[in-house]
């Protein structure tokens, strides 16, 4: 194994994007949790704050997690091709 | 490999092959419907349930079964994303999410009582901590080609203590949570076969065993993929059934908005119903009484015991009915024997008492977030700001804990490349999502199928479901006439969070055929979640202390030997620990996610992203994030307390219950790491070289 392979390097490109998600599931999770009593006006049937909580925010953690993994197929090509790597057995 | 055109084929083999098997599982739950409507009887249904899935995981582990290590380990990295998503989604949804959860979201709405944080925050937690699966640790990891958990530690920071740390953190947060996972199977086994909890659990274990035994990784991908079908059908099913009764349409998630008013309405009628206040006043008298009592306990103890021996006397001396003597002597015998256990146990009699004497039995109002006022008295503004920060607490530790669990951050090892294990993450967390999105909505259906169905109904009439529900486990559920009017009325059911899940089908009038299936998914659930934890445990004894601490000349054919062994005996002092019933399900795995939570994540994080992180740090924050949450959590738990002598009741922090311990841990271990990492001289070279070497 290479002498810096466990310091990984980080492209400050992903580290940005790393850091917008990272923020819009804060605001999320923690943001929209503190509010949710504030936030009891009616969206159709539900009250906005309940529906946020056991829907809404699910549905806003899966588009996260997809839109890093699809930017991330363009930000590095290489993590799709094959690995040609030794397994570390330390 | 991914483009590779014999990639290509092995991933439409495996389609057609999962094709195959939800067809003949389809027609296989046909097949028993068709069965019991000509009369086959419940009382082979359940048997044949459980039999038939164990069976199948079995044979599946048996097909897969392998001793070439990389094979064992990690599956020989070529699971493809999507099935590694559905074998991470069965091992992340335990026995908690799927038998617990949805009777965990009824008893507790929004966000839980004062007393207890919870409802929505699991939902939440569970799930958001997949964006921190992903963004910050899963693909780093798998960029490593490591094995195990503790291997990061090893090779990102070298030397023996890190390494260490890990293995015993990584042992000590799966068994708490493998200890749950039994219990679940136990209880579910027990309530399908009719055979006694113990046996039920040795039946349920006997299925993981062969599975994770045999073939390990390999093995354990291929049955969590099949785990996580059966559990997504048994799910799906009553949830989409009692939509379509109550609604009109089967999408659960999509329409129960419509119930959630209802039940608003439905609480404010129970809430001033005459009947429902004259069981909530018994409660309170009954409160009173425990209080007095324990203002007084050896006095009370003393004639408690004085009126019992009385009473054996004077119905020996009248000649009443020997079935009457023998019942008031088991009175005696079950009094309390000493002034510490009279204390506890009334303690706790009082609290459910004065518990089920607020209105609604205790339960807070469903889709109310928080409990309190935020504008009322002082006291309501107190209860809000606890309730609410025990919410966000709760969630930010399940969020933490699930980017450290070691079981499910091995799942990702197994991807062929670090961006299949990126859109790996994508997938689990879309097929958790699936049930998880109709969770609530379970629970709202059943609550409404309850307030609107079975409250009010007589005593003479109760449903069977009930009375053998109580017979597998009295603290699941118990249904009295507190108030002596034949009538159900809602205050005087007390369900079990446990229970809810597995009862639906019976509630909701379905065939045998789906309880069956109910309670053959949450064997999945318990089962796939069981077999990948007491992997990880057998793998960090084996490969992670064994092997560097103990015998350095093991060659790796011997390796997974001694795992399997390790497995099979850590699987059987699990066993033996679960039978004494410990707690119930979802307390004991939030523990353990306060443990993952702040043992792995801060050291992790800090060495994927800070050069600058330190063997010395990394030891120092993982054993200060570790010491404070293990210290918060048991010094807050009853047993321990009684143990040392020390006065009942809690010492909080900030109000903050210890199931979320790891909210100090996390942050204290970040600053331990970053501190001692600074205040120590940066590591001259990798690490990962020097260990090389050192072998």
């Amino acid at each position: 194994m290479g002498e810096l392979e466990a310091l990984e390097q980080h492209d400050p490109r992903v580290l940005a994007l790393k850091a917008v998600l990272l923020t819009v599931w804060a605001v999320i999770t923690f943001g929209f949790s503190y509010f949710a009593r504030d936030l009891q006006f009616m969206m159709g049937p539900w009250p906005f704050g309940y529906w946020m909580a056991a829907q809404g925010a699910v549905l806003i953690f899966i588009a996260i997690v997809v839109c890093y993994a699809a930017i991330m197929k363009r930000l590095a090509p290489d993590d799709s091709l094959p690995d040609t790597r030794e397994s570390i057995d330390a | 490999m991914p483009d590779s055109a014999a990639y290509a084929a092995y991933k439409r083999r495996l389609h057609r092959n999962l094709l195959v098997y939800i067809a003949g599982l389809i027609a296989f739950l046909l097949l028993m419907g068709w069965a019991e409507r000509h009369g086959l009887s419940r009382f082979w249904l359940g048997p044949i349930f459980m039999f038939a899935s164990v069976m199948m995981y079995a044979a599946i582990g048996i097909y897969s079964r392998t001793s070439d290590p990389e094979e064992y380990y990690v599956a020989g990295r070529s699971i493809p994303p999507m099935y590694n998503g559905m074998a991470a989604a069965a091992d992340w949804m335990s026995a908690a999410s799927f038998i617990s959860m949805a009777g965990g979201l009824y008893l507790q709405g929004f966000a839980g009582t004062e007393a207890q944080a919870g409802g929505l925050a699991y939902v939440m937690g569970w799930t958001g901590g997949f964006c921190l699966v992903a963004l910050l640790i899963a693909p780093h990891l798998r960029r490593l080609n490591l094995y195990t958990v503790p291997d990061y530690f090893s090779v990102r920071f070298g030397g023996r203590w890190p390494r260490v740390i890990a293995a015993l953190a990584a042992m000590l947060c799966s068994f708490t949570y493998v200890i749950a996972q039994i219990y679940g199977i136990g209880l579910i086994a027990s309530r399908l076969t009719g055979v006694q909890f113990e046996i039920g659990i040795l039946l349920g274990l006997g299925g993981v065993l062969l599975c994770s035994f045999l073939g390990g990784m390999r093995a354990i991908t291929w049955t969590q993929v099949a785990q996580y079908i059966v559990l997504l059908l048994a799910f799906l099913i009553p949830v989409s059934w009692l939509a379509y009764k109550q609604l009109g349409n089967p999408v659960a998630p999509a329409v129960y908005g419509a119930q959630l008013k209802k039940i608003a309405e439905l609480e404010n009628k129970l809430a001033n119903d005459p009947a429902e206040q004259e069981v909530a006043a018994i409660f309170l008298r009954r409160a009173k009484e425990y209080e007095a009592r324990l203002g007084d306990i050896e006095g009370a103890l003393r004639r408690e015991r004085a009126q019992a021996q009385e009473r054996v006397r004077t119905l020996k001396a009248n000649g009443a009915d020997s079935a009457v003597i023998v019942q008031a002597n088991r009175e005696l015998a079950a009094l309390p024997k000493d002034v510490a256990t009279a204390r506890e146990r009334w303690t706790r009699a009082m609290q459910e008492s004065y518990e089920r004497a607020k209105p609604l039995g205790g339960l807070p109002q469903h889709s109310k977030p928080f409990a309190g006022d935020p504008n009322g008295s002082p006291q309501e503004q107190e209860a809000f700001t606890l309730s609410r920060r025990n919410f966000l607490a709760l969630m930010f530790v399940l969020m933490v804990g699930t980017a450290g669990l070691p079981h499910l951050l091995t799942r990702y090892y197994t991807t062929p490349t670090v961006a299949e294990a990126r859109s790996s993450v994508a997938w689990s967390i879309f097929f958790i999502a699936l049930v998880y999105l109709a969770a609530p909505a379970l629970a709202v259906l059943v609550k409404f199928e309850v307030m609107h169905n079975l409250v009010g109904s007589s005593f003479d009439s109760l449903p069977p479901w009930i009375a053998q529900w109580a017979k597998v486990d009295g603290s699941l559920i118990s249904v009295a006439d507190v108030n002596g009017d034949r009538t159900l009325q809602w205050g005087e059911i007390r369900l079990g969070a446990d229970m809810i899940m597995l009862a639906t089908p019976e509630l909701g009038g379905l065939p045998y055929v789906i309880s069956g299936l109910v309670a053959a998914g949450g064997l999945a659930a318990a089962l796939s979640t069981a077999d990948g934890l007491l992997l990880t445990i057998s793998n960090a004894m084996v490969r992670d202390i064994y092997c560097h601490e103990i015998n350095h000349h093991v060659t790796p054919q011997q390796r997974v030997i001694l795992s399997k062994f390790a497995l099979l005996s850590v699987a059987l002092i699990a066993a033996v620990v679960a039978t004494s019933k410990p707690a119930e399900i979802l307390p004991l795995v939030s523990a353990s996610f306060s443990l993952a939570a702040s043992a792995f994540v801060p050291v992790m994080v800090l060495g994927i992203f800070w050069p600058r992180t330190n063997r010395r740090g990394a030891v120092a924050g993982m054993v200060a994030g570790l010491g404070i949450t293990m210290y918060y959590l048991t010094v807050n738990a009853p047993p321990f307390r009684a143990f040392f002598g020390m006065a009942p009741g809690q010492q909080l922090w900030f109000g903050i219950h210890p199931v979320s311990a790891g909210v100090f841990g996390v942050p204290v271990g970040f600053a331990v790491a970053v501190v001692i990492s600074l205040m120590t001289k940066p590591i001259a070279r990798p690490a990962a070289l020097a260990t090389e070497q050192a072998h």
